[in-house]
């Protein structure tokens, strides 16, 4: 489920996470994400989980780390499954 | 214009003296290759390689007061010369010459340092004081030429360009890792980084006194974005922005050769434009460049506005395989590391603009930093409201911004959201107008394997600077635009170094003190900012067409690193082999490697903004290293400055080599 989010990550900011690299780790902090990045982790997000996101849910820091990103998509997945069924 | 170099107490037989000047002055032979002079006595030799603009036939150098006790090397021009000789006149100083350069000698003489806030120019000079056995080094307020220094070595030498210092005895270049790493982290320089350890760049407005044992270093002018009146209504603050502007081109015009005009395709080179032809005496010649790639070019502007004014247009198309052909050469000359590839063609329009016979140019750079003219200050405005503005507010300012950028999308807007979310706090002290671009920055520092924060140098530097603490947050965005973007890259490797590799000096009417206080005066008075340049376009509005007038900012960009992928040129070897890499110590070589084989394999729309910068960064370091540090590769374009005048005032001077003619080593 999470797989792609770390591959796409890894791949977009030159990082492997790790030991070294935590899952937790803030990637504004740690220097990693930078504006147009974070636009494009948007848009692979939304496309890849099939979902959009609302205004209201970026200014709770949604996409500073893997291990938040990936608790939110499976929020909204879990949420649009209820909503469907 | 010109260059100059110099050396005060090397520890080195005098007979060596004139050698040593005369190397140092050979490899920067390129900006004055009209002529070449210099001074040399027991102590000091300095000397200037020579592009004559102002009375080109009496105003050789280096140039002496009536006693002979003080000595000038001079580059640039005081466009207010005639003014200032006048005033000297009427105080009983008697001339020489018609220079611009035995003004700036008898000012220095008569007001001393109170001399330097009456120049209006771009300069950097050298005087020495025989009797007082000082020497005086100065550079302009903005930046506008080079000046660096060093004491690495046992005594004090300078230049216009760092490439110079090969002459020095025992002197090597080495490459400056927290320096490195914060020149990444900002873009650019700050004004007195070099990139090499023991090289200082003397900053802008700033002048030094060079003593034995002792080297002082002062600042003259700080840079003020408070204006000095103020403006009643909108219709004053359009006439003053005509008026000031119409003055600022005339003193600009001062040459007694022909001046040509680097038409971008935006406004501000086309004002620069319409009013030099309403004071040229014949048919103005203008420059631009062009790219295949049509999201860069602006060639149908260009032509627009030649054609308009009736201009003789000639128009420098540039290729991808240009660009990664000239960038050894283009990256040598600029000597610092650099984040695009956009002054390469800058290096070609400059050599088209020399073989088409102009030494100089006026250019629309500084208006931007004047007038507000970057998103970046919008952006500002914005993110300083984020927290409290309304929903809809903050909706409408970000439909607003960006939408040159195609990147950006309307339905991104809840990830811009989330975005500036992010960056409506400051977090780095005193940088907040910054921090977004600061974060792509962080990107590229980490080409470099260290722990240091790539910010303290920047974050000390305003924290050291009265007042700074209490201009607004687009006011500081301003002046950290002057100090780093402006003077770190665009007036410098993307300008001066550019159109000086070709023996051409470049005049920027934007940049004179009484155009930039009229800005002051009137940026956020009438409007809300977020129209950029509303009032400079409004100024001109009916003298000029309305496709330019009304266009957007289109920041000057050329391809990166499609550049490079397209036909990738033999010194890529330096970043894909792991031999070459690892002779940078300080290289995160994994890091490069990576960033390397992405950027080669992915289209230009692929590639990230922050990728491309990266990029551009690892393949500038790994040539400046190549040439610099390791003295290999370097551009072998000879040009020839025949010496003049020699001034030898060496006790055993008789039997001293001390003359003859030399070549530049680019």
């Amino acid at each position: 489920m999470h797989q792609p989010i770390r591959a796409f990550i890894e791949e977009q900011f030159l990082i492997e996470f790790g030991d070294d690299f935590p899952e937790d780790t803030d990637l504004f902090r740690a220097g990693v994400m930078d504006s147009f990045g974070y636009v494009r982790l948007c848009r692979f997000l939304e496309q890849t989980y099939q979902f959009k996101f609302a205004e209201e849910e970026m200014t709770s820091n949604i996409l500073v780390s893997l291990t938040r990103m990936e608790q939110f998509v499976d929020h909204k997945v879990s949420r649009g499954r209820a909503a469907s069924g | 214009m010109c260059g100059i170099a110099g050396f005060f107490q090397l520890p080195q037989h005098p007979g060596e003296h004139a050698a040593t000047v005369r190397g140092m002055l050979s490899a920067i032979a390129h900006r004055g290759p009209d002529s070449t002079g210099y001074y040399v006595d027991d102590h000091c030799a300095f000397g200037t390689t020579r592009l004559s603009i102002i009375d080109i036939n009496s105003g050789a150098q280096p140039l002496s007061d009536e006693t002979g006790r003080y000595w000038i090397c001079y580059n640039g021009e005081v466009y207010n010369y005639l003014e200032l000789r006048a005033e000297l006149e009427a105080k009983g100083r008697v001339f020489q010459t018609r220079s611009d350069t035995e003004v700036v000698l008898q000012a220095w003489i008569h007001w001393g340092e109170a001399c330097l806030r009456k120049f209006n120019g771009g300069y950097a000079f050298a005087i020495y004081d025989r009797a007082a056995a000082e020497l005086i080094l100065v550079r302009d307020r903005f930046g506008k030429r080079p000046l660096f220094y060093t004491t690495g070595g046992p005594g004090f030498a300078f230049a216009s360009e760092m490439k110079a210092f090969f002459a020095l005895p025992d002197f090597h270049f080495e490459q400056d890792v927290g320096q490195v790493q914060s020149i990444l982290a900002q873009w650019t320089p700050l004004p007195h980084q070099s990139g090499f350890r023991h090289i200082r760049n003397l900053p802008m407005g700033c002048w030094m006194r060079v003593t034995t044992g002792k080297v002082e270093e002062r600042t003259y002018e700080a840079l003020t974005l408070e204006p000095s009146s103020t403006v009643a209504s909108e219709a004053g603050a359009l006439d003053l922005i005509r008026e000031r502007l119409a003055d600022s081109v005339a003193l600009r015009l001062r040459s007694d050769v022909e001046v040509g005009v680097y038409l971008s395709g935006g406004v501000d080179s086309a004002i620069v434009a319409l009013l030099t032809c309403d004071r040229a005496k014949g048919r103005v010649r203008t420059f631009s460049v062009e790219f295949d790639d049509a999201k860069l070019d602006e060639s149908k502007e260009q032509r627009l506005m030649a054609e308009y004014l009736g201009t003789q247009h000639l128009g420098v198309r540039v290729s991808h395989g240009d660009i990664a052909t000239q960038f050894p050469a283009a990256i040598f000359h600029a000597e610092i590391p650099a984040f695009r590839s956009a002054f390469v063609p800058m290096y070609l329009l400059a050599e088209s603009t020399r073989q088409a016979g102009i030494k100089v140019v006026l250019s629309g750079e500084g208006a931007d930093e004047a007038f507000l003219g970057y998103d970046l200050y919008k952006e500002t405005i914005l993110r300083a409201e984020w927290n409290t503005a309304p929903e809809q507010v903050r909706r409408a300012r970000l439909a607003q911004l960006y939408p040159h950028l195609g990147h950006y999308q309307p339905q991104d807007i809840a990830a811009i959201t989330g975005l500036y979310h992010q960056f409506a706090e400051e977090k780095i002290p005193g940088l907040f107008s910054h921090e977004l671009r600061l974060q792509n920055g962080r990107f590229s520092a980490r080409l470099i394997r260290s722990q240091d924060d790539p910010f303290r140098a920047m974050r000390e530097m305003v924290r050291a600077t009265d007042g700074y603490a209490a201009l607004t947050a687009v006011q500081k965005a301003q002046w950290l635009e002057y100090k780093t973007l402006l003077a770190g890259y665009l007036l410098s490797t993307q300008g001066e170094r550019m159109t000086m590799a070709h023996g051409v000096e470049n005049r920027c009417p934007f940049l004179d003190p009484a155009v930039v206080d009229a800005a002051c005066a009137v940026n956020l008075r009438f409007d809300d900012g977020f129209t950029e340049k509303r009032l400079l376009r409004q100024a001109f509005r009916e003298r000029l067409p309305e496709a330019i007038v009304n266009k957007r900012k289109f920041p000057y960009r050329a391809p990166d690193g499609a550049a490079f992928a397209a036909a990738p040129p033999d010194y890529l070897e330096l970043l894909l082999s792991e031999a070459e890499l690892s002779q940078i110590p300080y290289l995160d070589s994994r890091f490069a490697r990576s960033l390397t084989t992405k950027v080669l394999a992915n289209g230009a729309s692929e590639t990230s903004t922050k990728e491309n910068q990266t990029f551009l960064f690892l393949l500038s370091l790994a040539l400046l290293h190549r040439m610099f540090v390791k003295r290999e590769g370097m551009p072998r374009r000879r040009v020839h400055s025949p010496v003049e005048r020699v001034i030898d005032l060496r006790s055993g001077a008789a039997g001293y080599d001390s003359q003859g003619n030399f070549a530049s080593v680019t």
